[in-house]
């Protein structure tokens, strides 16, 4: 199952890092949103850490919809996921091979994204900066396990993304607000309340939803029409 | 047997399909399945292949799931990538064992589809003959002992018809069994051994591809 | 097939619901006694409760008939789960609004990052976008696939919301003291009978709207079945 996962994953990375213009669709989005919210400051006024971490997961946010919406589109073109369903393999396979894919994908935005916010929102890089990077992965795979998930409504093109986004975004409001607190303290080394029982929620947020995905997706990724 | 169907019935929601099919697969057999648009031809297939699933009756496979070769008229290819790269991801996909999708085999593969010379040029810009040509390379790359076909030749310029007829008929030599919807059944009918014919839901024939006579059931 | 009348118990609860909910507004304003500081705003806490009471009800039955739907494929679980997260966004909006009057009146603020308000928003809002969902033009099985595991996901998430809500609120000032604690007898009364009249009203729509969604997929048999 493994090796067709990642046989899967490299399939789609190359398809969208080399060929395609999947990703950049979605960069440009997530650097828009950046650009746009640093005009909400006066000149020389400078954006809290936590409303530039915020912003930082907004544009990832809407980054990961578009992210999923590609992978899964994919497929339907030649009808390649009836290609993919006769494969020997569980179905999780696909499930597990998308969220590679699209937790590669989102890590490469994000390491677009964070320069980004740093320079148009006037960060700075906090001694915290290693728990906030931590926390920058930890999230993404919970944020991942669900997306892979839903990402999978879109089968047959009846759902469109601004369907996934308001059926996601509220869903991913636990790891949100752990990685905008999170984030915030690692631009600005002050988190009164510890990082540690953030991380110790968005790990059961990652727990929670890869069990979800693995029970759940044979459901909702099918050869019926 | 390589795969055996009974009493098989599909519904969609509330709406029945098919019913009533029983139905068995012996090796070495070409099965032409007759019947006119919409019968529910191809939803047999599916069922057959295993992509769905029976609402009532059983469907048995005596075969590996990777030894079952489908092709549909869609061609399952990635359009951005090269055939080469389309072949080689299905073969990693089936997890085929590394003599059978080495660069030699994929291209050997690609030779006898008469696709050698496009084999690093991108999918996307075949012909409908030349991409069906791929799918048919991939499906084969799985030598399958059981092969469900549906409609391959639509659209398909003579070349290519004459490979699709010569791999079917070898595929049937190497002890194959081969379930086949044809969009001309006339024509094809000399090249199968049996006949199941679906109209109005049900099977209206089931026998030996000789005493068939097509009139039955005009398309 | 099932028999499409309704039948003869709903009704039944409907009445009962109605009584019940009669006898709660003289309990309410006659038999509980007025709050000393926060006035009479406070009789918006015996709507406040039930609704959001039942609304959490709701989302956990759309999350057990989810499950029953994917094991069983019976479709009166899929009404089921519709009717339950119409009811139950119609009565989290409720608890919403009656939540922030409260809240303004007794801290000066709309809105607050109280755990249980900020769940009951995030949950409005992921069942708000599930009943988005069901109104998709899909194959009818695929639908109720499809929202069978977003009901099921969806509670799921309740926990941590939750959870993450009340981290949250650690940063920012308490904006007021713990609430309850202190009620009257007559007032714990009174909370307890409206929990009840409100839970009769839950089941008679709840069931309403499930025996209205069977009927309205029956329906669409016989149409298709008649035009073929």
């Amino acid at each position: 199952m493994l090796s067709a996962a990642l046989a899967i994953a490299s399939k789609d990375l190359r398809l969208l890092l080399s060929r395609g213009t999947g990703l950049v669709q979605a960069l440009l989005l997530g650097l828009l949103l950046i650009f746009v919210f640093s005009l909400s400051q006066r000149v020389g006024e400078v954006m809290g850490p936590q409303g530039a971490a915020a912003i930082f997961w907004l544009a990832s946010a809407f980054c990961q919809v578009l992210i999923f919406n590609t992978l899964f589109a994919i497929e339907e073109a030649n009808g390649a996921r009836f290609g993919l369903l006769l494969a020997p393999v569980p179905v999780q396979a696909v499930w597990l091979g998308k969220g590679i894919a699209g937790f590669t994908l989102l890590l490469c935005a994000q390491a677009v994204f964070l320069p980004a916010a740093i320079v148009f929102l006037g960060q700075t890089v906090s001694p915290l900066w290693h728990v906030g990077l931590a926390t920058v992965l930890l999230a993404d795979v919970g944020i991942v396990a669900l997306g892979a998930l839903l990402g999978a409504l879109s089968q047959g093109q009846a759902a469109r993304e601004s369907l996934l986004s308001i059926v996601l975004f509220p869903l991913l409001v636990p790891v949100l607000l752990a990685g905008i607190r999170v984030g915030a303290a690692a631009f600005a080394d002050d988190i009164p309340e510890g990082v540690e029982s953030w991380l110790g929620l968005v790990a059961a947020f990652d727990a929670l939803f890869l069990g979800a995905g693995i029970v759940l997706f044979p459901f909702v990724y099918g050869g019926e029409e | 047997m390589l795969l055996r169907l009974t009493k098989v019935a599909k519904f969609y929601g509330n709406r029945l399909v098919i019913k009533d099919v029983s139905f068995e697969v012996s090796p070495g057999t070409v099965t032409l399945l007759a019947g006119p648009n919409g019968a529910g031809k191809s939803t047999l297939l599916k069922l057959m292949a295993g992509l769905s699933r029976p609402s009532v009756g059983s469907v048995e496979r005596g075969i590996a799931d990777e030894a079952l070769g489908y092709l549909g008229h869609q061609t399952f290819i990635y359009p951005e990538l090269t055939a080469f790269e389309n072949l080689a991801f299905w073969a990693r996909l089936h997890g085929l064992a590394q003599e059978r999708c080495s660069e030699e085999a994929l291209l050997a593969a690609l030779e006898r589809m008469e696709l050698k010379r496009f084999a690093f040029e991108r999918a996307g810009g075949f012909s409908r003959g030349m991409a069906q040509r791929l799918n048919l390379a991939r499906v084969l790359l799985l030598s399958p002992s059981l092969l469900l076909l549906d409609e391959p030749g639509t659209g398909l310029d003579t070349r290519s018809m004459a490979i699709l007829h010569r791999e079917i008929a070898a595929a049937r030599d190497r002890g194959a069994g081969i379930v086949w919807i044809s969009h001309s059944v006339a024509e094809d009918l000399a090249r199968a051994d049996r006949v199941l014919a679906i109209a109005d839901k049900r099977v209206v024939y089931s026998g030996p591809a000789a005493d068939y006579v097509p009139e039955a059931v005009a398309c | 097939m099932q028999t499409n009348r309704l039948s003869p118990v709903m009704p039944l609860v409907g009445i009962v619901a109605g009584l019940a909910l009669a006898l709660c507004q003289y309990m309410i304003f006659v038999y509980a006694p007025v709050e000393q500081t926060m006035g009479i705003v406070q009789k918006i806490f015996y709507f406040h409760m039930p609704l959001a009471w039942w609304s959490l009800i709701s989302f956990l039955t759309v999350f057990v008939a989810s499950i029953a739907f994917l094991r069983t494929r019976n479709w009166k679980w899929d009404a089921l789960s519709g009717a339950a997260a119409e009811v139950g966004v119609l009565f989290s909006g409720l608890a919403l609004i009656t939540g922030s009057i409260w809240g303004r009146h007794s801290w000066g603020v709309w809105w607050t990052w109280d755990p249980r308000l900020t769940t009951t928003l995030v949950m409005w809002f992921v069942y708000a976008g599930y009943l988005v969902l069901r109104t998709l033009d899909l194959p009818r099985e695929r639908l109720g696939t499809v929202s069978a595991v977003v009901g099921i996901v969806a509670f799921l998430d309740v926990p941590l919301v939750f959870l993450s809500a009340r981290l949250w609120r650690s940063i920012h000032p308490a904006v007021f003291a713990s609430k309850g604690g202190g009620l009257e007898a007559e007032m714990k009364t009174t909370v307890i009978a409206c929990i009840v009249a409100f839970g009769f009203l839950w089941v008679a729509l709840t069931w309403l709207r499930a025996a209205q969604r069977r009927m309205a997929a029956r329906i669409d048999v016989l149409a298709t079945e008649t035009t073929i």
